[in-house]
């Protein structure tokens, strides 16, 4: 996401986003005279701050906005024999009026939906790792050995465990549960990947909800428990608002690894299929792009990710800096 | 605020200057004089060494100083990496494509070539997949069909004539019943997880449904999906689900390879697949007794209908229009057609190559039974079919197979995508 904006010329101190609001004000009431001082620099000490800065602008607007700015005007360009053409929005309705795409966006608000549970499992695990349950140092590197695979790998293994005639289906009719076709059947399919997606990502959850517990105080735990409050009541009322920064942090990242990587277990596991509802929009993209040789279209739906994901990403910043000024 | 603007506008800038006209006109540009690169993912197996040395050496007789590289690609991603250097205009002189859509939708990359090769038009077959508007876009390689393979084991274990496969809808369903109460093979090995499984049943079926008016317009562009034919190998893709004559999950069953690997392993009949590459006789050999696998004629639900193989040029060369030479460049492809060069092909991959003069009688049952169909063969149904097409077929063949789609519904959306192409 492009947020190289030079730094407003207001002095040499600029306030770090997460600052405080007390000092933030103690600060502006500070600056006045130093603005009046800063006119009596050299020329070269004022111009100085840019030229450090330069180098990073540059880097961002060439090598980010740039491609952003071509990607977004060849999408109003045309695919096979209009290549090249402007053909105004043309793509964008495609676009919408492709159920393949409008899936595969519903799909993005069903991962939305499933985020609280791909950060409760980790943050569950965490706990009974951080109240140690029997066993919990060998589940502390368990947990985190998948999170060492690629999805490749992890697809495939997947693949063979979710066949039709595959091993949980065999364990299911062993308990007399008949057959599920995890990846076949459009109504599971979604969640079987999602499931796996969550299983294969869940370690680097876990040992971040395991950072913060060490920072939780152990005495409001040890004076719960004394109070006779119950392993749930512990968790809701102690736990929980002691480890809310961790939460936030640990739902942010969740969700851009939802959004981000899930091409290739997608790839390995269903290649969008059955019936088109397990596309997302990378998926969607590599798609049109290759497969159907409509690099325009693909573009378009690019232009449109970006804007979803500056939404999300603002939201999860705005999310961010509500959570520092708690402190 | 002042300074504030400018940097505003320096970074704006760029993005208005390119707001207007097009970043993606096609330049012309090529490879250096003296040499030609070719892309394709065949030659980078050990089965293509031969053939690759052997048109290498053809080409090299004719044109000493001309370095040829090929670069072979992983054909997952080949037509992503093709797509992107026909975007930007440059790329490999020549190219491997399958016949077919994915060569049909890239013709405006590719050189006319049927002025350097005419003299190879009697002895290769296989032209239409690669020919679009009254022009040949590519040489054929090897010709790729879609059989129906049956398992003569299986056969004689239930009883059967595997001599005498059944030649009726009807009959070939009582013998499916049969085969499947002794020896508790599925009919058909299916896997449609890709969306191939529709494609493999539309073309190796179809045959046996559409007559040979039919599908002459069918081939020709002229599609009437609403037809009772059409129709009826759609119901038919329904009817052998809904009968049992799948393997169970064909939905999320891949066809490469586990649909073939079903076949394989005695655990299916029958399968519909492929001429060359791969699902195909030879591998079929290697797991079974190639005694043991057999080719039958689709069988007829429309007593009108006269079955024959459907087959098309299965994997050709063609030109970039962006090269610099365009004779050198069909030079090669000429070599890469050459009869020495596809009987090292044939016999080292077990392809079907696409020069008729090769002898392939010492092949197995099979391969004769395909090689002896090929002059009254005829292009398969779903090869003409656009890239676009295909792919909402797939989709919709999986939906009509859980029962979320009526074939109506589907062969309307079909109908549409096909009209628009």
């Amino acid at each position: 996401m492009p947020t190289g904006s030079p730094p407003i010329p207001a002095g040499p101190a600029t306030a770090g986003p997460a600052g405080d609001l007390a000092p933030a004000a103690a600060r502006r009431a500070a600056r006045g005279p130093r603005r009046g001082s800063n006119e009596r620099f050299p020329r070269a000490e004022r111009l100085a701050p840019y030229l450090l800065v330069l180098p990073a602008v540059l880097v961002i607007a060439v090598f980010r906005l740039y491609p952003l700015a071509l990607g977004v005007n060849f999408s109003f360009t045309g695919d096979g024999d209009r290549n090249g053409q402007p053909v105004g929005w043309d793509n964008y309705t495609a676009l919408f009026a492709d159920p393949l795409f409008t899936a595969s966006m519903r799909n993005v608000g069903l991962l939305v939906l499933l985020l609280p549970v791909a950060v409760a499992i980790p943050g569950l695990l965490a706990t009974f790792v951080y109240l140690r349950v029997p066993g919990h140092r060998v589940y502390r590197s368990v947990y985190f050995f998948p999170a060492v695979l690629s999805p490749v790998i992890i697809g495939a293994i997947f693949n063979l465990l979710l066949s039709f005639d595959g091993p949980v289906n065999a364990l299911l009719g062993a308990v007399g549960i008949g057959p599920v076709d995890w990846l076949g059947d459009p109504g599971i399919a979604m969640f079987a990947v999602v499931g796996v997606h969550i299983w294969a990502t869940f370690g680097m959850a876990l040992v971040v909800f395991l950072a913060g517990f060490a920072t939780l105080d152990a005495s409001l735990i040890d004076a719960a428990r004394v109070d006779g409050a119950s392993l749930p009541k512990v968790v809701r009322h102690v736990i929980v608002p002691g480890l809310s920064r961790t939460i936030q942090f640990v739902v942010v990242t969740t969700m851009i690894g939802m959004l981000t990587s899930m091409f290739g277990l997608l790839y390995v596991m269903t290649g969008g299929g059955p019936e088109g509802s397990t596309y997302l929009p990378e998926y969607y993209i590599w798609f049109q792009q290759g497969q159907m040789g409509r690099p325009a279209l693909a573009s378009a739906a690019s232009t449109v990710l970006f804007g979803v994901m500056l939404v999300v990403g603002m939201a999860q910043i705005a999310v961010l800096r509500r959570a520092g000024r708690e402190d | 605020m002042k300074r504030r603007a400018l940097w505003s506008t320096a970074l704006i800038a760029p993005l208005a200057l390119y707001g207007c006209g097009s970043a993606a006109a096609p330049e012309s540009s090529g490879e250096g004089g003296g040499a030609l690169v070719v892309w394709d993912w065949k030659s980078g197996d050990a089965t293509a060494e031969s053939y690759i040395e052997q048109a290498k050496a053809d080409f090299a007789e004719r044109h000493p100083d001309v370095e040829v590289e090929f670069v072979a690609q992983p054909f997952d991603q080949y037509y992503n990496l093709l797509g992107t250097a026909i975007q930007s205009g440059e790329g490999p002189d020549v190219m491997l494509f399958n016949g077919g859509g994915q060569l049909r939708d890239r013709t405006d990359a590719l050189l006319p070539l049927e002025d350097y090769l005419a003299e190879d038009m009697e002895r290769l077959a296989g032209w239409e997949a690669f020919s679009d508007g009254g022009h040949v876009y590519a040489a054929p390689v090897t010709l790729q069909g879609h059989p129906l393979y049956y398992n003569k084991a299986l056969y004689e274990e239930a009883g059967l004539d595997p001599e005498a496969p059944a030649a009726t809808w009807e009959a070939f369903l009582a013998d499916c019943a049969q085969l499947e109460e002794a020896t508790g093979a599925d009919c058909f090995a299916m896997g449609n997880k890709e969306g191939y499984g529709i494609q493999f049943f539309l073309s190796g079926l179809g045959p046996g449904v559409l007559t040979s008016a039919e599908y002459d317009a069918w081939i020709a562009g002229d599609r009437d999906w609403t037809s009772p034919g059409v129709k009826r190998i759609f119901e038919l893709w329904v009817e052998a689900e809904q009968a049992g004559l799948n393997n169970d999950g064909v939905n999320s069953t891949a066809m490469f390879n586990d649909e073939f690997a079903l076949f394989d392993g005695g655990e299916a009949a029958h399968v519909i697949g492929l001429m060359s590459d791969v699902g195909h006789w030879k591998e079929f050999g290697e797991f079974l007794d190639p005694a043991d696998v057999g080719v039958m004629p689709a069988p007829l639900v429309n007593p009108d209908a006269v079955p024959f193989l459907p087959y098309d040029g299965g994997i050709g060369y063609g030109v970039a229009e962006w090269t610099e030479d365009p004779e050198l460049a069909a030079d090669l492809v000429r070599s890469l057609t050459s009869t020495a060069a596809l009987e090292a092909f044939y016999a080292d991959a077990g392809a079907i190559a696409s020069d008729t003069t090769i002898d392939a009688s010492g092949a197995g049952p099979a391969a004769a039974a395909i090689v002896a169909a090929i002059p009254t063969g005829r292009p398969a149904l779903h090869v003409a079919l656009s890239a676009e097409t295909l792919e909402l077929m797939g989709r919709l063949s999986q939906q009509l197979l859980s029962g979320s789609a009526t074939v109506d519904d589907a062969l309307a959306q079909l109908a549409e995508s096909d009209g628009a192409a």
